[in-house]
């Protein structure tokens, strides 16, 4: 069903990963990805993917479940990887089988680490809201966007937006799933037919959540503004984000990553 | 005969993630052809889960789901489809999934998904709207202009339309005022009554169930505690209030009465019961002690 997605979920958890400041795991995301990036050869996929593996054996994520972070992305990684393979130049792997000629050692290698990158990308990417709530995701964003409230950017109201947007998120995926349950109960059918008919299909449920969607936002306003919210400059926070001492070593392994990285691709 | 049966169905929510959930464990009921059943039970009992594998809208972990003799599991997608239209399910909070333009529209959408006439779906548009008590000047208003009990009323109807053997409801009454459920449970009273077909009614609330149903199915945990007749669930009334139920206000009277030394019976849930064990008391001489 709908609720399979796992990309932008949040595992509750009290790991080492769950505790890092919030701030630090958007940087060292970022950090993260610019290193895939920076990778030319098999040593440094290598220090990658070791990497991600602790990550993922600290956060005591079920190895499940980031595995099935993975499938929606599998028609990607398909094909990327075959036309990578096909593109191959160089030496063909088989030299004396003619059909076979487009088959390159060179290809097979491009197709492999691009797979590799791009699963390493998304589990990476994933990694961070798994483990992080999204109310401490969009007060890390705007802890460290604050600069640009000197060139006027109304950065408090834009991260209080993508709060409520993420809040809302599951709540509507929920809905979503009750609305087709409920128009699957009167026979509607969503499976069968050509891509119009099945464009058509969707109106009885877009219209019940889009309309539920607006009851909600105008629910949350009346209620913000009861309780007197009003964004700007002196609100303050109820959870005061603190750097720790395991920030600092977070920080420490992940640039001692890049480094090897980029010293594995100064020596090979 | 036997319409529904299921057989040691389970089902778990969210396998695998952290979130596992077993909603059902190990439920087996029977439902007779033209019953009027109620389904009780705390909030997070698993009723609405039970109820969502009447007609295949959730697939079971494991077990069986039997409608009308046939294994809902064992049989291809478009004859599994068939049932939803045998077993009508009505979800909680209805009134949020209209959509159309019009109440006719609406209620017509599940016969025209049948594939029925056009003449035939105008009749069973009517009809159903008159099972819930709606006069027909509201088929041309837009769904969205009515008020919050009306709305339901249409989205019910919406089911009714589509003749089901079985009709399901989930809290039917819930958040209505009092007036609006009396009139809601009244109108499925009818409806059983007229169209002699079987009827599932979910709540929380036994003073819903207990003056419409025949027997009552009690879940507890995501398992079934009891499946008795009225009469016999109310004898145990007290296993009851140890769950967390909330019996009618007469029985708890009752029991109030055979507390302070009353010589009464206690498995009575209706006004019409209750004066005739009063007066039966009266003129046979009660006293205290
Ligand atoms: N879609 C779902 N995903 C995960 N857990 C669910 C879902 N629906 C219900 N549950 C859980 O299953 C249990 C039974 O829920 P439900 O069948 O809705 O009970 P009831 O209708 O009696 O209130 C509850 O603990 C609930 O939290
Ligand atoms: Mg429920």
């Amino acid at each position: 069903m709908i609720k399979d997605i796992t990309l932008g979920q949040y595992f509750p958890g009290a790991s080492p990963i769950h505790k890092l400041d919030p701030r630090t795991k958007v940087l060292l995301t970022i950090l993260y990805i610019v290193s895939l990036f920076v990778i030319r050869g098999g040593w440094g996929y290598f220090v990658s993917a070791a990497m991600m593996f602790v990550i993922i054996a600290l956060s005591r994520i079920p190895f499940g479940v980031v595995l099935r972070g993975i499938k929606p992305i599998l028609f990607v990684l398909l094909f990327t990887a075959t036309f990578n393979l096909i593109y191959g130049t160089g030496t063909p792997i088989f030299e004396d089988v003619s059909w076979l000629g487009w088959l390159t050692w060179n290809g097979l290698r491009n197709a492999v680490f691009m797979a590799v990158r791009i699963i390493l990308l998304v589990i990476g990417t994933s990694f961070m809201t798994y483990t992080t709530s999204p109310i401490m995701l969009t007060g890390a964003m705007e802890s460290l966007l604050a600069p640009l409230k000197w060139v006027k950017v109304p950065v408090h109201e834009l991260s209080m937006m993508m709060t409520i947007a993420l809040r809302f998120i599951p709540t509507l995926v929920d809905e979503t799933d009750k609305i087709i349950s409920a128009q699957k109960a009167r026979g509607a059918d969503f499976e069968t037919g050509n891509i119009f008919r099945r464009a058509k299909a969707l109106v009885p449920i877009l219209i019940p959540l889009i309309i539920s969607a607006f009851r909600r936002a105008e629910e949350l306003a009346d209620a913000m503004e009861c309780r007197c919210y009003h964004g700007g400059n002196d609100r303050t926070r109820y959870k005061v984000f603190h750097f720790a001492a395991r920030d600092a070593l977070a920080a420490l392994v992940m640039t001692g990553q890049l480094a090897l990285i980029i010293f594995l691709n100064v020596v090979t | 005969m036997e319409i529904i049966r299921t057989e040691n169905l389970t089902h778990r929510y969210g396998i695998g993630t952290p979130f596992e959930k077993t909603a059902l464990d190990g439920v087996n009921i029977s439902v007779r052809e033209g019953e009027y059943v109620g389904v009780i039970g705390q909030t997070g009992s698993g009723k609405s889960t039970l109820i969502s594998h009447l007609n295949a809208i959730l697939k079971p972990t494991e077990g069986k789901v039997f409608v009308d003799g046939a294994d809902l599991w064992s049989e291809n997608k478009a004859r599994r489809i068939e049932t939803r239209f045998k077993v009508g399910l009505v979800f909680q909070y209805p009134e949020y999934q209209l959509f159309e333009e019009t109440v006719y529209k609406d209620i017509a959408f599940g016969p025209k998904n049948m594939k029925l006439d056009e003449a035939e779906i105008d009749r069973r548009v009517r009809e159903s709207l008159r099972f819930v008590g709606m006069g027909e000047d509201c088929l041309d208003k837009s769904p969205f202009d009515l008020s919050g009990g009306q709305k339901r009323r249409i989205a019910i109807a919406g089911v009714m339309a589509l003749e089901p053997k079985v009709l399901i409801l989930d809290e039917p009454a819930a958040g209505l005022d009092p007036k609006g459920r009396d009139e809601i449970l009244s109108r499925i009273r009818d409806y059983h009554k007229e169209t002699g077909s079987t009827v599932l009614l979910v709540s929380h609330s036994m003073e819903d169930i207990a003056n419409n149903a025949d027997s009552i199915i009690v879940m507890e945990g995501g398992r079934v505690r009891m499946h008795e007749t009225v009469d016999a669930v109310f004898e145990r009334a007290d296993e009851l209030i140890a769950m967390g139920l909330d019996i009618p206000q007469i029985t708890k009277v009752f029991i109030d009465l055979r507390e302070k030394g009353y010589d009464v019976r206690t498995d009575i849930y209706t006004i019409e019961t209750a004066k005739r064990e009063i007066l039966s008391k009266l003129t046979g001489g009660a006293s205290r002690d």
